[in-house]
């Protein structure tokens, strides 16, 4: 093992005095994973959680009652927050390999057991990669994703790959639910077997017939502990992973770790070893620093890696896919006879195996009544399916709802921004155009405003209020007044 | 350390996870007298209306319904309605309107004695429905493309404010206050499982549109846009379909989000329909088998050819939806080049398999069966 030949330079700020742990025959050291500008209010003022002021809520009141006139700066400041935070959506149409598949690799070693994140590191990140899947399938509609866990010196597979939100969060949700007990953090984690099995997974992402280069193979890490052991040769998994394309992510925990260094920025074809702090935004490999950074991180991780210019030229071109709009088939119910029988049973093609022993671990979703007689139909071969997005196991055509395609058209033409109305003496607006909110008038007793409250869309130069701002920007992706007016 | 992968271990792990939780399924929340939301989108396409004149009339339809929002706010004091249009002169809310909220003068379309409540929402609907009459007539009627898209944007966005807003606080900057207090307070509890926004008042909503039109040509990606919200904030699309044919987007809309689609061929007995198949509350939607006389059809729309399809092409790029492999062998949205061996595999005829080499099977013989 040579994981721990090189250490990476550590950029520390603060010069608070450095970790040093020196578990096995690895050291690590904490580096400040300096994030420009995506760097939240809780990262903004914090720093590491561990060296964090306790902080009352009634100390944030009382600050408002020094400062004058504050109370309108912190509500400005809040709204600006929030107008940031539609921001960090890009405006310009922005290409991205969005067929992904992802496996996400958390560490279930004793590591993961430390208090820092509360209640500790390991229903911490439990708790925020439910969130996380919900997010990821809102943004990557078709794409699929497989959890492995590490743990005790072994990888455990927690959810195969699969486009189910609801899958992934029940397994989740079961993993939780157990955590005390049976599967607890324990060990050692090991980066090799994980990294291999998750390779191993992503071979047969969206079945077999597909090209290995058709869509975007990710891997992410939760990493928690400051050593990896593994039974052979890391470096070459890493070979092995660049020759699949795989590119690997890593949210280290604790401390930066060189090994973790060098898969992240392999795998993403960074040639120069550039150190966490100073690599571009789309950092590979980021250190947490306190539960909202571990958050923030987390989700950049939703956004699809942009298609590199230099991949684009590279390879042929980008794939065709060949997609079938299935019909979906409800329950025949006539309304002539008075007795509804709902029990008709229906087979369907994708789960051949249902009831027989091998489907013993297949845990079923969703097994609402209802639900279960409903299938979908191929259009090529009129095979029945029970749940979309698939693959034809009959005819290996991908199987999809055009609502799952049109989740993510919003990043084909992002809405254009509205603009906040100067404060003036007089509005043409009296209410906010999308929900009738009375908007703050101008001669008050207190004089002219100081703002207009007034946020409006270039396009149809309707007035919205802050909240519908947000709402038609991370939601609905749709102006309402440009849409309510008539012709083109 | 030994590798173990896929192996005993992971197989006994699986088995423990795939213990079924009891919790996990089954329980819809307590029954609560929650307020709900109940917004109408009415279709005034004039064509469509003209189309089943026979049937029915905007009339008899807005009697229907005018019935079935008093129906639906005697049902709980706090419940809401809202009304909306959709026309050639543009979507706007007939109800509540910011116009008329203060004239509570007298009025000779709805019979003074009535319940307060349900001669405002009367009366205002009435009202603004003239008026939209008329600006409709003063419209043309050249290359109209439906305004259902807007009229859902608006829909949503009214019932986001209800839905997270507490509606005593009436100005922008008050409820700025109130819902940034409120993200602050949600991400410091940091636990709970709770991804969605904390109500102040837990507000039901859901949506009613009524349409005539048959028409399949629509904006696509709005409408699409707006089924996507709607079902993340779990605001069912209920559709009332007059006219002769399904419509695949109004029921993709209602499948989607848990709404009923229903096909009505004879309007006469709209109220009917109405109190029945469409009063089912969203919060015993998990538990009843929704009213349905068709299949789903998730048939999607050629962006070149703006042809419906269910079986196509799609740029892995954009996501964009051909019925055509373009010649050019270029994304038309995205301009995004096509691997050319793909192009030609795809181009290749009906893909016949090559046949697994058996040693007893006859070279092209009749196969043994
Ligand atoms: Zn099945
Ligand atoms: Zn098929
Ligand atoms: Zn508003
Ligand atoms: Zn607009
Ligand atoms: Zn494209």
């Amino acid at each position: 093992m040579d994981s721990d030949e090189e250490y990476v330079a550590a950029v520390d700020r603060d010069s608070s005095p450095e970790v040093f742990t020196d578990d096995e025959d690895l050291g690590g050291r904490r580096s400040r994973g300096k994030k420009s500008g995506s760097s939240g209010p809780a990262a903004a003022d914090g720093g590491y959680s561990w060296e964090d002021r306790y902080k009352r809520p009634w100390d944030i009141v009382k600050d408002e009652d020094e400062a004058g006139q504050s109370l309108e700066n912190v509500i400005q400041t809040m709204i600006e927050n929030r107008k940031k935070k539609i921001m960090k959506n890009p405006t310009t149409p922005f290409q991205r390999g969005i067929i992904r598949t992802l496996i996400v690799i958390i560490d279930g070693s004793l590591t993961m057991l430390e208090k820092d994140l509360r209640p500790n590191r390991f229903a911490m990140t439990l708790q925020l990669l439910q969130e996380f899947i919900v997010e990821f399938f809102d943004q990557n509609p078709i794409s699929q994703l497989g959890i492995v866990m590490m743990r005790n010196g072994v990888s455990n597979l927690v959810s195969e790959v699969n486009g189910l939100p609801q899958y992934h969060i029940d397994k989740l949700r079961l993993l939780r639910s157990r955590q005390h007990n049976r599967f607890e953090p324990k060990g050692d984690p090991l980066l090799q077997n994980s990294l291999e099995m998750a390779r191993a997974m992503l071979k047969y992402n969206f079945g077999t017939n597909m090209d290995d280069n058709k869509n975007s193979k990710e891997v992410l890490i939760l990493f928690g502990a400051l050593f990896t052991s593994d039974p052979g040769d890391i470096h070459k998994t890493i070979d092995n992973l660049i020759k699949d394309e795989i590119k690997v992510k890593i949210i280290g925990l604790s401390a930066q770790v060189s090994i973790c260094q060098q898969i992240a920025n392999k795998t993403n074809n960074l040639s120069s070893r550039t150190t966490g702090a100073n690599s571009s935004s789309g950092s590979n490999y980021s250190v947490i620093m306190n539960e909202t950074h571990y958050r923030e991180l987390l989700m950049d991780c939703v956004v699809p890696l942009p298609v590199a210019a230099t991949e684009k030229r590279s390879t042929v071109g980008v794939p065709l896919i060949k997609m079938g709009f299935p019909l979906k088939v409800l329950p025949p119910i006539s309304a002539s006879n008075n007795t509804v029988n709902l029990d008709l049973p229906v087979l369907c093609a994708c789960h051949p195996t249902n009831g027989s022993l091998e489907s013993k671990d297949a845990v079923t979703i969703g097994a609402e009544s209802s639900t279960s007689i409903i299938g979908y139909q191929c259009p090529q071969c009129r095979s029945r399916v029970c749940h979309l997005p698939t693959i034809c196991p009959t005819c290996g055509l991908m199987l999809i709802l055009s609502t799952h395609l049109a989740r993510s058209y919003h990043h084909l033409v992002p809405l254009r921004e509205y603009k906040e109305v100067p404060a003036a003496d007089h509005y043409e607006s009296t209410h906010c155009y999308g929900c009738l909110l009375k908007f703050p008038e101008a001669g008050g007793p207190d004089g002219p405003l100081r703002a207009s409250s007034r946020y409006r869309c270039p396009t149809c130069a309707r007035d919205f209020c802050i909240d519908c701002d947000v709402f038609v920007h991370e939601t609905l992706h749709n102006c309402p007044g440009c849409e309510s007016r008539s012709g083109k | 350390m030994p590798l173990q992968m896929r192996n005993g271990n992971e197989s006994h792990f699986m088995d423990a996870i795939a213990d079924r939780v009891v919790t996990d399924f089954g329980h819809p929340e307590t029954f609560t007298d929650d307020p709900s939301l109940l917004t109408v989108i009415l279709d005034l396409n004039p064509l469509g209306w003209y189309n089943i004149r026979n049937r029915t009339t905007v009339k008899e339809v807005t009697k229907s319904l005018i019935v079935f929002m008093n129906a639906h706010l005697s049902l709980n004091n706090s419940n809401r309605v809202a009304f909306l249009t959709a026309s050639p002169s543009g979507a706007r809310f007939l109800y509540p309107n910011t116009m008329s909220d203060q004239k509570d003068t007298a009025n000779t379309l709805v019979n003074r004695g009535m319940y307060r409540q349900f001669r405002i929402v009367d009366e205002t609907v009435l009202l603004e429905l003239n008026n939209e009459f008329q600006a409709v007539a003063q419209t043309e009627l050249t290359d109209y493309k439906s305004t259902v898209s807007g009229a859902l944007s608006l829909a949503l966005t009214y019932t986001h404010r209800m839905l997270t807003l507490d509606e005593s606080i009436s100005t922008t900057t008050a409820s700025a206050i109130s819902t940034s207090t409120n993200v602050a307070s949600n991400s410091s509890a940091a636990g709970a499982g709770s991804t969605g926004a904390s109500n102040l008042i837990s507000m039901k909503s859901r949506i009613l549109v009524v349409s005539p039109d048959d028409n399949d040509d629509i904006r696509y990606i709005p409408i699409m846009n707006s089924i996507f919200a709607a079902q993340k904030m779990k605001v069912s699309i209920d559709v009332v379909k007059l006219g002769s044919k399904d419509v695949s987007y109004l029921q993709q809309a209602a499948d989607a989000t848990n709404g009923v689609y229903l096909h009505v061929q004879n309007p006469e007995g709209l109220i009917q329909v109405l109190s029945t198949a469409y009063f089912i509350e969203p919060s015993l939607r998990p538990l009843v088998v929704l009213p349905t006389n068709s299949n789903v059809n998730y048939r999607a729309s050629c962006f070149v050819t703006g042809k419906s399809i269910d079986l196509g092409f799609v740029c892995s790029v954009c996501l964009c939806i051909m019925s055509i492999i373009p010649d050019l062998g270029k994304c038309p949205t995205c301009q995004s080049e096509f691997d050319p061996n793909i192009l030609s595999q795809l181009r290749r005829s009906p893909a016949v398999l090559p046949r697994k080499k058996r040693k007893v099977d006859p070279p092209n013989g009749t196969p043994a069966a």
